[in-house]
């Protein structure tokens, strides 16, 4: 039988979707677009309820199911943990909504198909955090990239966007490909593709050069989609070509979404004690990498947009040291902070986009005088970068100390000092956003007006950012619970 | 009129706070005064941004008021006889990483958190007359204290550190908006060198964390593991880590370079707080952390370590005899005087570290006194350059006299406070035991004693410079005016304690004493 509620989500999303697209034929090409971006935030706003149908209790307080709700025969299998996930993914694609309603005011596109692709590649997300079995783990995530691509390249008019969503669909298939591959090999050795039984059969097996080929292609692959370095090349140019909206969900839900299909595979699927050594070392030189050089080459950068890029490759780093040490609080860790760097990230993309929706503008030193023009985002900025950082009393700091925490206690205590030396180096740049914002004057003393959501939606992010740093208690609950769902 | 609104917003949150925390805290019904202590200065930025900006500087000043009230009552509540840590407020926070609200004065922190209210009182009546976005200012300025405070009186890690870093943060603010000089430039190496230092010290705090068996990031705890759980490796290669992550904050050799430059930028409130108080936790975190937690990797280190200190002392007296801008001689000569502080660390041995607390709360009401009258005295002349002042003693006589007296007090004259606290830093030196063929210390503390003498040239020189002679700019001369009440208030009320703790240190050394001494014979100390 199959339980509908396992999927419940993406049916809302996926469903949504084609209602806006459907709609928006009726009105015709004349009508304004409002009604179509409400009808959308909606659908995603009953998405995220839909979660708490699985369990019958509300979001936050207890996000997880005492039992996994399973369907397709266990391909696709929500529990806690894929709960977590899918609330990060559309809390995200929530945002980025928020944020496309801002940013087609100013810009002029198809609003009806950019809400479509959106819903559709959040559905992706989702259905890739309760996958079981490769192929369907495969499925969503092409779902959710090819989306992307068309996403990034939205604005046709625009140079950059268009060089955005070829470079993303080039080196994108390219690493799919890679990532087939792997898959293929797996499915050589092991006979299967649900990843519970791949782990089975390889704890029975010595581990073979072709496994090796197999793990290194997959880490290759999915690293592409989290943007770790050293393949992380495409990340500046895509988020700084992107319409912002979509450099927000790429940063967010797609990321999530990638290390949700990385602690099935690996946790899951590669977690035999004879084929862990395999892929920790290799991963644990990525996470590094990505540390180190996310943060080295985001100190020069002068564009908001590319400066985040680099920065989101340096947070993918850290986020890795959680998941690299593995186990309940590993996973705790990498889920905790998943949710702070939403708000964080999202905080300061909503931030970037009403700014440049004024201005005009994503270079850096536009940004002066911000604590005149509109406190509130000097403030946001002030709050969601530092978080970013790790400054405390800001929840990147709660998260960073559980990340490094679990790192420290799998031994990897040099990853741990690697991540908090940068997070010193990110500071520098994080700071010069500050100090343009909060202590430089203002060239053009004109006020930023918000409306009265975007106005709450920042505060609301203000708000969680800086209570998260010194009672992280509430979200951490629910993350040691979704954590549980894989680790006893 | 307006002496009497001021001196009413002083004296009433001060008795209020007498009035209302006079039962012990574990009595029933009882306030809980640490919890008090570090909110009252974060719950006045919360009000400071909420009300009028004419309000602001009314409410900084209750605050600070009603904040020294409730240190001296924790200072008069501390009992010595007892020892150990009082007044603790122990709260679980998150259980899957052992984090608790654990917060607790020994007779060590009690000195601190009596600093810490003293400058916070002079610092906001000091801020009196900014102008420049005043609310702003007043809401940094609070923070900052309450991070200190924080800081001060946490006997857990997790909160330890997350206070600690929280009072660097509005530093870079309160140097990049209202310094001066280069200013940009030196908040983002403030805020740089010091977060690097904690780097080193979040992952130490981890590692001690997971190598200890009981799992736990309380302090009192781990001081009492370290023999059983600690390797002598693990301990060597953590302690100097940590010493030189919390030396970056007391401007240890060759960490100090972010400390001049951020001094001579800092607007006067932000530099003698940071002088006073930031910099104090230091030597603090030292004595509190990683003595107690690895004591081993300290016997190892210390008698390597303390040549970075000697570098201190002397390297930054020589620097401030050349230096031409009147803060820039006051922050080297702080620099100077942290290297004491860590230099009666190294030494390891009862006096030495009783010295050392006692320099750490007679640096910091020092520095701050004597930061304050720099800043009074820039706001008047409008330069710092010392080629360009001179003979200001006539102008302003009452403000020329205290900062002799500032002077005094920075050299060590017998009566004032650093006089105490050196005297026993030196003591201390002459009777520790490291040996090292030869005992090190017999023959380092002379040098050490050198530096004395450099302190007097150099504020000898300033005082001649600055309040003597000949006046060079004659333009100075019709614009500078002695000090208003209200400037004056807080230096005299500095220079008060000053003379409290030199005349009489016997409360203050033995509250020192009550966390020294038994941490010397935890640790394999010397006596």
């Amino acid at each position: 039988m199959i339980q509908v509620s396992a999927f419940l989500p993406e049916l809302w999303l996926v469903g949504t979707a084609m209602l806006v697209l459907v709609v928006d034929l009726f009105r015709g090409p004349a009508a304004g677009k409002g009604p179509l971006q409400w009808l959308a935030a909606l659908g995603t706003l009953g998405a995220l309820v839909s979660l708490s149908c699985l369990n019958g209790t509300c979001l936050f307080s207890a996000c997880t199911v005492s039992e996994p709700v399973q369907s397709f025969a266990g391909f696709l299998k929500t529990d806690s943990l894929a709960l977590f996930f899918k609330m990060v993914i559309l809390l995200a694609t929530l945002l980025t909504l928020l944020m496309a309603v801002r940013y087609f005011k100013t810009h002029n596109t198809y609003t009806a198909e950019f809400l479509a692709i959106l819903l559709f590649s959040a559905a992706g997300a989702s259905a890739l955090t309760s996958a079981q079995e490769i192929i369907t783990l495969y499925i969503s995530l092409e779902t959710l990239t090819i989306s992307s691509y068309l996403l990034a390249s939205f604005m046709k008019k625009d140079k950059g966007s268009n060089e955005a969503g070829m470079k993303y669909l080039l080196l994108g298939a390219f690493s799919s490909a890679l990532l087939l591959l792997g898959f293929s090999y797996l499915y050589g050795l092991t006979g299967t593709t649900v990843i519970a039984d791949v782990a089975k059969s390889l704890a029975s097996q010595p581990v073979s050069p072709l496994l090796v080929l197999s793990v290194i292609l997959i880490i290759a692959g999915l690293a592409f989609k989290i943007s770790l370095a050293p393949f992380h090349m495409w990340t500046p140019d895509v988020y700084e070509g992107a319409p912002t909206p979509v450099t927000a969900f790429l940063s967010v839900a797609s990321k999530t979404a990638g290390f949700a299909a990385f602690v099935r595979l690996f946790w899951v699927g590669l977690s035999a004690p004879s084929v862990l050594p395999v892929w920790m070392g290799l991963f644990a030189v990525l996470s590094a990498m990505s540390i180190v050089l996310g943060n080295l080459e985001a100190l020069p950068q002068r564009n908001i947009k590319r400066m985040m890029a680099y920065s989101s490759i340096a947070q993918a780093g850290y986020i890795s040291t959680g998941f690299l040490a593995g186990g309940k609080l590993g996973l705790t860790a990498v889920l905790f902070y998943t949710f702070v760097y939403l708000f964080a990230n999202l905080g300061a993309f909503l931030a970037i986009v009403i700014v440049s929706g004024k201005t005009g503008s994503d270079q850096i030193e536009d940004y002066a005088g911000m604590w005149k023009r509109s406190p509130l985002i000097g403030v946001a900025l002030l709050v969601c970068l530092l978080s970013l950082a790790g400054v405390p009393p800001f929840a990147g700091f709660s998260g960073k100390w559980y990340l490094f925490g679990a790192a420290v206690h799998m031994g990897y205590t040099w990853l741990a000092l690697v991540g908090m030396v940068f997070s010193v180096v990110s500071l520098y740049y994080y700071l010069q956003v500050v100090r343009q914002a909060l202590v430089s004057d203002a060239k053009d003393p004109s006020p930023i007006e918000m409306n009265l959501l975007e106005k709450g939606v920042l505060l609301i992010c203000v708000i969680f950012t800086v209570t998260l740093g010194f009672w992280p208690r509430p979200i951490m609950d629910v993350a040691q619970a979704a954590a549980t769902s894989l680790f006893n | 009129m307006f002496p009497i609104q001021v001196l009413a917003t002083i004296l009433l949150p001060f008795a209020a706070a007498f009035e209302f925390f006079h039962n012990p805290v574990d009595g029933p019904n009882a306030l809980p005064i640490l919890t008090c202590f570090i909110l009252i200065p974060n719950l006045a930025a919360f009000l400071i941004m909420a009300t009028p900006a004419n309000w602001t500087k009314w409410i900084s000043l209750f605050a600070a008021s009603l904040e020294l009230g409730l240190a001296f009552r924790v200072f008069t509540l501390y009992q010595i006889s007892a020892g150990g840590f009082q007044l603790v407020e122990q709260v679980p926070w998150l259980n899957n990483l052992g984090i608790q609200y654990l917060l607790g004065v020994d007779g060590m922190s009690t000195l601190m958190v009596v600093l810490v209210a003293c400058v916070y009182f002079a610092g906001s009546l000091i801020s009196w007359n900014v102008t420049m976005r005043t609310k702003e200012y007043f809401v940094l300025f609070s923070l900052l204290v309450g991070g200190v405070a924080g800081a001060y009186t946490s006997l857990d890690l997790f909160f330890f550190f997350l206070f600690y870093e929280f009072a660097v943060l509005p530093m870079y603010l309160l140097v990049g908006i209202w310094g001066s000089g280069r200013k940009e430039y030196a908040a983002m190496k403030l805020t740089l060198m010091l977060l690097a230092g904690s780097a080193f010290m979040l992952v130490g705090f981890l590692a001690m964390y997971f190598s200890s068996s009981v799992h736990t990031f309380d302090i009192r705890i781990l001081g009492n593991l370290s023999q059983t759980n600690f390797t002598p490796e693990f301990q060597n290669f953590w302690f100097p880590l940590l010493f030189l992550g919390f030396g970056v904050i007391a401007a240890v050799f060759p960490f100090h370079t972010w400390s001049p430059d951020g001094y001579g930028s800092a607007p006067t409130a932000a530099s003698m707080l940071h002088a006073g108080v930031l910099k104090s936790l230091g030597g603090y975190s030292i004595i509190r952390v990683a003595l107690p937690a690895l004591p081993q990797g300290a016997r190892h280190w210390l008698p390597i370590l303390v040549f970075l200190t000697i570098v201190n002392i002397l390297y930054a007296a020589i620097v401030a005899l050349k230096q031409k801008d009147f803060k820039y001689v006051i922050a080297y000569s702080s620099v100077s005087h942290c290297g004491a502080i860590l230099f009666g660390i190294c030494t390891l041995q009862v006096a030495g570290l009783n010295g050392a607390v006692i320099q750490t709360l007679s640096h910091g009401i020092v520095a701050a006194m004597t930061f304050a009258l720099v800043g009074l005295v820039y706001g008047k002349a409008h330069t710092r350059e010392l080629a360009k002042l001179g003979g200001l003693g006539a102008a302003m006589p009452v403000l020329g006299g205290l900062f002799v007296a500032a002077a005094m007090a920075n050299v060590g004259l017998p009566g004032l406070s650093g006089f105490v606290g050196e005297f026993l830093i030196f003591l201390g030196s002459y009777r520790s035991g490291f040996h090292g063929g030869f005992n090190i210390f017999q023959v380092l503390f002379p040098t050490a004693i050198l530096a004395i003498v450099l302190t007097a040239i150099y504020y000898l020189r300033l005082v001649q410079i600055v309040f003597y002679g000949p006046v060079k700019d004659p333009h100075i001369k019709e614009e500078a005016k002695d000090g208003s009440f209200i400037e004056i208030l807080p230096i005299a009320f500095l220079l008060v304690v000053s003379l409290a703790v030199g005349l009489y240190p016997k409360p203050f050394v033995d509250l020192s004493n009550a966390t020294i001494a038994p941490l010397i014979d935890q640790i394999g100390g010397f006596k």
